[in-house]
């Protein structure tokens, strides 16, 4: 329940809504951003002209200024006087003293023809001699004049006013140095950057003062010597310190001279506050993002978070879990989904415990199902294991289910499963017992103890209260059970085990007639060898490791016909002789008794045939199982048999067991009849162990009965199995059966078996199964008939 | 210069006045005209005989008004030794200087007639000024010579008294007052009428 982390509804919310704010903050950034620099751009471009108006303005103010000044001092008797006197030294003097007062940096004097009188001693310490002549001649005229001018490498206002003396006499040059400082005072009035450059023809640009220092001088002279800057628009100069808009104003100058004043403003510095102002705005939008963030989060958390509350009912509802409710408050759209999911869960616990119903119980006697008792057994081996509490299960079998179902007719058979569960449930108050149908006749009881000595007391209480007669549509049917007991953990820790070893062992008590057992692992040939065994068997008979032995059946009657019983032996290439009773059970258990039997009767037949070729005459007996007696095929089968080796179907008779025919008697009648008609005959192996009256032996086409050998080998001891003995062979008498005795081992037994009236005995006494060879061998002995005599003789 | 001078036009009409003996004092009738032929008026002629004069000095004194704030009269002409005096017929003051060479003096701010008269010894020019009005300007010509006479508004003149010799006739014009305006050799035995053509500008 975690896939990428993007693709979560919280995360996605959670994005959605951070990119979106982030996209806004960005946005408003950039827009301030750009329209900062356009403002800062045209703000800048009009604030340098308006400093250039301020600037003309300015200059023109100073100018006049200073012409004020030079006039005054022009028109000074002291001066004028002292100009007068037409002495060089006096003049310069004169300069020096009046030069000063009106600040001048340097003073000339000119005459009317032009050419420099005298200078002040600023003047000629700044101008050589040489130099005075090289001034460019002027007309001393009424009108002042004022020109920027390069002397010396130096750039100067020069101020130009007549002196009288009344009529012109000459003229005064006031020069005013430009320099930094004043750059910095015009600077500051026109709140620019002011540089002031000039050029002669034959020089390139210089700058002569500025406020302007380091990497933006350094820029301008270089845009200066491009020309770049010297016209009248706007342009921008990069500096490494930023950008600079540049707008220009001539300044007055002598011919073959340029000089101008450079108004300069830094971007930058105007961009200063727009800056400031998008970082705080950047601040602000990284703190705008991460509270968005962490709100858009916590958002998202309360969309989702009610979601997954869902999504967890939803699961338990999915293990099964109705108990819970989902925790949603509120009164919105997901709290009216919630209860949608309530409610859905309600309805789905009371369908389920419905349909639970209809799947764990019985329709027909109302008990709990097959399903039910393995849930109720897998919590008892839960509770079992978790707690140590021991816990014992039941199997009940039915006996005679299905003679009473198909003589009596499934109404009965119904009404009689009926009565069995109620008498169940009256025998087991206790509710901690379970007790249920499995299904067919079989039923299952789950005792919370291993303690055997109750176990049994309960089975026997089971089989009492089954064992009164009931009255059924005015018929009274007797019922008895066979029950199987297991525990855990003694004889298993799982539903397989337990309901395998219970079912040994409710077999266990059926073969015994012993109404109930307890598992006895002896009796269970249901181990894990069994897999390997059963493809053991498989190659056994593939590969005619199988073989039959012959135990005789000796005529009691002095007839010369001979007679044996055919044993299936198990020659294991490698394990050596296997007993029978290792296999055959496990193979009648899974049905690959019907591969074996199919072996035993054409092998049976086929030595039955070439005996008969020797001229030895030997009826041949050959077991036949309930699944063989289930097999429509088995009479064609036989048939083609006696055709292919050639044997007479009276040498061969077919030994099935009582309980093999009262499994399903209609079945077994059908077969019967058939294989009757082939010609061979038919025998009743083990009589006495079942409960089939001899009434009911009397339908079948039987010819031959063989009393159990639990009964015969008791003969010498208990006068009771006696008289079963001796009524079994007279009735069968009566109803024109052959009687054969099994398990004579003794002298004793043969001799009350002849007094008796028994037809065939068979047993040690006279020989155990043998191979073919010994049988013919044991035959042309004959010792059987000293035996015999012996025993009438006794 | 030469170029000025070689500028100079001159044209000169002589009438010779016979009848009239050396030891006879003659006068001198002159007509000064711009090239134009206009009469100028404040034109100053004076003749320089060619050895000094023997007369004395006729008008030991003259006198130069201020007159609503000018000199009246703006051009005078003197003899060396006059001695001139500069009354002010106004009721503000003025502070009269002149920085000529021929002549430096100053009367500081004054009203009415200053106490002392200026002695004008030396021949040149001067120009006169005053040092409160600077539109205020005089010009006065100290010549050698007592033989000179300035031009009425027709450009007419008239020098008396003169005896007959040999002359130096130059002509003045505080217009163009850095160089006389003509010199020539004059002749006069007699009463003689002339006229002469100048040029009235520095430009010309
Ligand atoms: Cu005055």
């Amino acid at each position: 329940m975690k896939p990428a982390r993007f693709k979560t509804l919280q995360s996605r919310i959670f994005v959605f809504f951070f990119l979106l704010i982030l996209a806004t903050q960005l946005g408003s950034i950039l827009i301030t951003s750009t329209l900062g620099f356009s403002i800062v751009n045209k703000t800048l471009g009009e604030e340098l002209e308006t400093g250039k108006r301020v600037f003309i303005r300015l200059f023109d103010q100073n100018t006049a200024f200073l012409t004020q000044g030079a006039r005054i001092l022009a028109s000074d008797y002291g001066f004028r006087e002292a100009v007068s006197s037409n002495d060089a030294e006096t003049i310069a003097s004169a300069l020096d003293n009046h030069g000063g007062r009106i600040k001048a940096d340097l003073m000339l004097f000119v005459g009317l023809d032009g050419r420099v009188v005298s200078g002040s001693t600023t003047a000629r310490q700044a101008i050589d001699a040489s130099q005075l002549a090289w001034l460019s001649p002027r007309e001393p005229q009424r009108n002042a004049t004022a020109l920027i001018e390069r002397i010396n490498g130096r750039l100067y206002q020069l101020i130009t006013v007549p002196v009288t003396a009344p009529l012109p006499i000459g003229a005064i040059v006031a020069g005013f140095r430009i320099d930094a400082g004043l750059a910095k005072d015009i600077g500051k009035i026109t709140n620019t950057d002011v540089s002031y450059v000039s050029k002669e023809t034959d020089t390139g640009w210089a700058v002569h003062a500025s406020t302007l220092s380091g990497a933006p001088l350094e820029a301008l002279s270089q845009a200066l010597d491009t020309d770049r800057i010297t016209t009248d628009a706007i342009t921008d100069v990069s500096t490494g310190s930023g950008v600079y808009l540049s707008l220009r104003t001539r300044l007055p100058s002598p011919g073959g001279q340029e000089s101008v004043a450079v108004l300069q403003k830094s971007l930058d510095r105007s961009l200063a506050p727009f800056r400031d102002l998008r970082d705080k705005l950047l601040m602000l939008g990284a703190l705008g993002l991460l509270v968005s963030g962490l709100s858009s989060l916590a958002i998202a958390r309360s969309v989702t978070r009610p979601i997954k509350a869902l999504a967890e009912f939803a699961q338990k509802i999915a293990q099964g879990d109705y108990s819970g409710k989902p925790v949603i408050t509120g009164q919105n759209e997901i709290a009216d989904l919630a209860n949608a999911f309530d409610h859905m869960s309600t309805e789905i616990a009371s369908r389920e415990a419905h349909i639970l119903d209809l799947a764990y119980r019985d329709t027909l006697t109302g008990l709990p199902n097959r399903a039910m008792f393995h849930d109720r057994l897998q919590q008892a081996i839960h509770t079992a294991r978790r707690l140590g509490k021991p816990l014992t299960i039941m199997l009940i079998g039915l006996d005679r289910f299905k003679y009473v179902n198909d003589s009596l007719g499934h109404h009965i058979g119904d009404l009689l499963l009926k009565e069995v569960a109620r008498r169940l449930q009256d025998a087991l108050r206790r509710g901690a017992d379970t007790v249920a149908r499995l299904g067919g006749d079989e039923f299952a009881v789950l005792l919370p103890t291993d303690d055997m000595g109750s176990a049994h007391k309960v089975a026997r209480s089971l089989l009492d209260a089954l064992e009164k007669s009931m009255t059924l549509d005015d018929q009274i049917v007797d019922v008895r059970g066979s029950i199987g007991i297991a525990s855990a953990p003694l004889h298993g820790e799982d539903i397989t085990t337990l309901l395998r070893c219970a079912d040994v062992a409710m077999h266990q008590a059926k073969r015994n007639s012993s109404g109930y057992a307890e598992y006895d692992a002896r009796f269970d040939h249901n181990t894990l060898a069994r897999l390997s065994l059963m493809s053991e068997l498989r190659e056994a008979v593939e590969h005619d490791h199988l073989t039959l032995f012959y135990q005789p059946k000796v005529d009691l009657k002095d007839s010369e016909a001979h007679s044996a019983e055919a044993l299936v032996r198990w020659i294991h290439p490698e394990r050596g002789f296997i007993p029978p009773n290792d296999f055959i059970p496990f193979a009648e258990q899974t049905g690959y008794i019907r591969a074996i039997t199919t072996w035993v009767l054409n092998e049976g037949v086929r030595q039955c045939a070439e005996w008969a070729r020797m001229g030895l005459e030997v009826n041949i007996s050959i077991n036949i199982s309930a699944r063989d007696l289930m097999n429509a095929d088995l009479p064609d089968y036989f048939t083609g048999l006696l055709k292919q080796h050639g044997c007479d179907a009276q040498r061969i008779c077919l030994e099935i067991t009582e309980s093999a025919i009262l499994d399903d008697p209609g079945h077994a009648l059908e077969n019967l009849q058939r294989l009757d008609a082939i010609g061979c005959r038919l025998s009743i192996d083990d009589y006495g162990t079942g409960y089939s009256s001899l009434a009911y032996l009397k339908r079948l086409p039987v010819s031959e009965l063989k009393i159990d050998r639990s009964f015969v080998q008791n003969m010498a001891s208990d006068p009771n199995d006696v008289v079963i003995v001796r009524s079994t062979i007279d009735l069968a008498h009566n109803l024109g059966l052959h009687v054969v005795a099994e398990g004579v081992e003794n002298e004793a037994i043969l001799s009350q078996l002849c007094l008796l009236g028994c037809d065939q005995a068979q047993g040690y006494l006279f020989s155990r199964p043998v191979s073919a060879a010994d049988f013919h061998a044991w035959v042309q002995a004959k010792t059987w008939k000293e035996q015999l005599r012996l025993a009438r003789q006794a | 210069m030469k170029c000025s001078q070689k500028g100079f036009i001159m044209a000169l009409l002589l009438h010779a006045m016979t009848g009239w003996s050396h030891t006879q004092a003659a006068t001198l009738t002159l007509q000064v005209t711009s090239a134009s032929g206009t009469g100028i008026e404040d034109a100053v002629v004076y003749l320089m005989p060619g050895k000094p004069p023997g007369r004395p000095v006729q008008t030991p004194t003259a006198r130069i008004d201020q007159i609503n704030k000018e000199f009246v009269p703006l051009v005078s002409v003197v003899q060396t030794g006059t001695r001139i005096s500069f009354p002010n017929k106004d009721n503000i003051r003025h502070h009269v200087y002149s920085f000529s060479a021929a002549k430096k003096f100053e009367i500081k701010l004054y009203a009415d007639t200053p106490s002392k008269p200026i002695l004008f010894d030396t021949a040149g020019y001067v120009v006169m000024g005053c040092n409160i009005h600077d539109h205020m300007i005089a010009h006065l010509l100290v010549v050698d010579t007592p033989y000179f006479a300035k031009t009425d508004a027709n450009g007419m003149l008239r020098i008396a008294d003169v005896p007959p010799g040999d002359y130096s006739l130059i002509a003045w014009y505080y217009m163009r007052p850095d160089r006389n305006a003509l010199v020539m050799p004059l002749s006069l035995k007699a009463d003689m009428t002339q006229a002469i053509s100048i040029r009235t500008r520095s430009s010309d």
